[in-house]
């Protein structure tokens, strides 16, 4: 039993071939960044080409699935109709922790709004939303 | 555009249609109407026109407006980089003109978006919905929203540079100020930063009020070079210089920093093509999606320092008499933001150089800057024109 955030009504990403791993790795709770196979530059959302060398070949580096939040925002007014009843909910952009400077956007969960800081320590956890799809979240990090 | 330019391109005409609220009229009426007064306003015809840009949300867009206009044109464009596409259609025609590969280019925009979508503020936008396609899942499914994308930038210029709530609402106050001004403006009634810090968040920390209006509306304008607008109806007001960038697609998350738009790689650059510098603005038409947009813009053109946009714009910075009059006619905070407000920008800096700008005419005003910013701050697009070359 998985803690559920998020509506079963949410769009469902349409993974396509640069994707499809990140995907696959995070139904298996593991939280990956694309790195490039020739220069090591990474990269997040996954890309075809390496924007640093336009090297084709990458794969996925693990990441220890904690950050600091760069900035963040409280939607109080929702634009997809399966979220109207979340409201609000906290979206971060985090600096992901020995992803090479790659940065997420996620939500916040499990913590107050008015609490959340540029800065503050977070930590994925995972959201089952169908057999083979897991979304990554963040909670503030164990002290 | 050459250091040689024995051709110069020029704006001989220009017009909005009708706004905010249009029910009667389709988008493609709009640009009608919005076409046909331009050339008017030029003392031309649609007989005259060789050329066509125009851009909107589908492919093939321009072909479809040619058709309903009844024109068969040699030049087209419909290069869509989002909210600053009408900055570029402008360069673009600037430089077919001067290239020879057209005489008489329309630039038209059109839009129904406030009937069709029966709202009237722009906060919601954006997130996506069913499928999301390719990399746009990355930020859609955790339900950001495009003013979520600026209110991520806000709250990260806040951190920053310790820029407050009440100097972004200082951009919105002021853009009401010339709103009220303007008879067709949307929201008119006087608003203090008060009334703006107090209205309800939209997302952190922007408020309803921090976020442009939805409207119906369009604009035009004529490109053609200043031999074939001497004889023409109207002063032409020169296209001096240009450039646009992109800094990432609707990702965020692939912003190398969010408080730093594609406005600090392309303004400098369209200012030296101009021959001028930031000092030598006497007006603004900047792209306010958000009071944030607007912050960064005067940053990122070099009108203030990095961080020091929230002083710049407050008590008055971007009013009449203020640091640098911006958004005139009210701006998209005010007056209309159709979609995409690109080429009202235009239209009104064209107007304040020919000293048309009724109670909001800076006086003699001689050099203009439009500058429009796209998706999630992804673009930007500068225009500088001129009553005169420098």
């Amino acid at each position: 039993m998985t803690v559920r955030w998020f509506p079963d009504e949410m769009p469902m990403p349409a993974a396509n071939a640069e994707t499809a791993g990140w995907w696959e790795a995070a139904a298996e709770h593991r939280l990956v960044v694309q790195r490039c196979d020739d220069c090591g530059r990474t990269r997040h959302p996954p890309g075809p080409v390496c924007p640093a060398c336009r090297s084709l070949a990458a794969g996925w580096a693990e990441l220890p699935g904690t950050g600091s939040v760069f900035t963040f925002t409280v939607v109080r007014q929702a634009f997809l109709p399966a979220l109207a009843g979340q409201l609000p909910y906290v979206v971060v952009a985090v600096d992901l922790d020995e992803a090479g400077g790659a940065r997420i956007v996620s939500n916040l969960v499990d913590v107050d709004a008015s609490d959340v800081e540029i800065a503050m320590r977070v930590q994925v956890v995972w959201e089952d939303m169908g057999p083979q799809l897991a979304v990554p979240r963040f909670v503030p990090a164990a002290p | 555009m050459s250091a040689a330019r024995p051709r110069r391109a020029v704006i001989a005409g220009v017009a909005t249609s009708d706004y905010p609220l249009l029910p009667h009229l389709s988008e493609h009426a709009v640009h009608g109407q919005a076409a046909d007064r331009a050339l008017a306003d030029a003392g031309l015809t649609f007989a005259d026109v060789d050329g066509l840009a125009t851009t909107g949300f589908f492919p093939m867009y321009a072909t479809g407006v040619a058709e309903y206009l009844g024109l068969h044109p040699l030049y087209l464009d419909e290069t869509n980089i989002g909210g600053a596409s009408f900055e570029v259609l402008v360069e673009h025609a600037a430089h077919a003109v001067e290239a020879g590969a057209a005489e008489v280019v329309l630039v038209t925009y059109g839009s129904v978006q406030l009937s069709q979508m029966g709202r009237r503020l722009g906060t919601g936008g954006g997130g996506g919905a069913g499928f999301a396609p390719g990399p746009a899942i990355y930020d859609a499914l955790w339900g950001n929203t495009l003013v979520g994308c600026y209110a991520l930038a806000a709250r990260r210029h806040m951190h920053q540079f310790a820029t407050t709530a009440e100097q972004l609402a200082a951009v919105a106050v002021t853009m009401r100020q010339h709103a009220a001004t303007n008879p067709q403006a949307q929201e008119r009634e006087p608003l203090t930063v008060a009334d703006v810090v107090s209205s309800r968040l939209v997302a952190d920390p922007l408020h309803k009020l921090d976020c442009c209006v939805i409207s119906d509306g369009g604009a035009a304008c004529v490109v053609t070079t200043a031999e074939r607008a001497a004889d023409l109806a109207k002063p032409p007001v020169y296209v001096l210089g240009a450039a646009h960038a992109t800094t990432h697609h609707l990702n965020v998350s692939a912003s190398a920093d969010l408080t730093v738009s594609p406005a600090a790689q392309c303004g400098p650059v369209a200012f030296a093509r101009a021959g001028i510098t930031p000092a030598d603005v006497d007006v603004a038409q900047l792209y306010d999606s958000f009071t944030i947009t607007v912050v960064l813009t005067v940053e990122d053109l070099g009108f203030c320092a990095k961080g020091e946009g929230g002083a710049f714009v407050e008590d008055g910075g971007l009013g009449l008499g203020g640091r640098l009059p911006t958004n005139t006619d009210g701006g998209g905070l005010s007056a209309c933001h159709p979609g995409m407000r690109g080429m009202f920008l235009i239209v009104e800096a064209v107007r304040q150089l020919r000293g048309e700008g009724g109670a909001t005419q800076v006086p003699d005003a001689r050099i203009a800057v439009a500058h429009g910013t796209g998706g999630m701050l992804s673009t930007g697009a500068t225009v500088v024109l001129g009553r005169e070359i420098p």
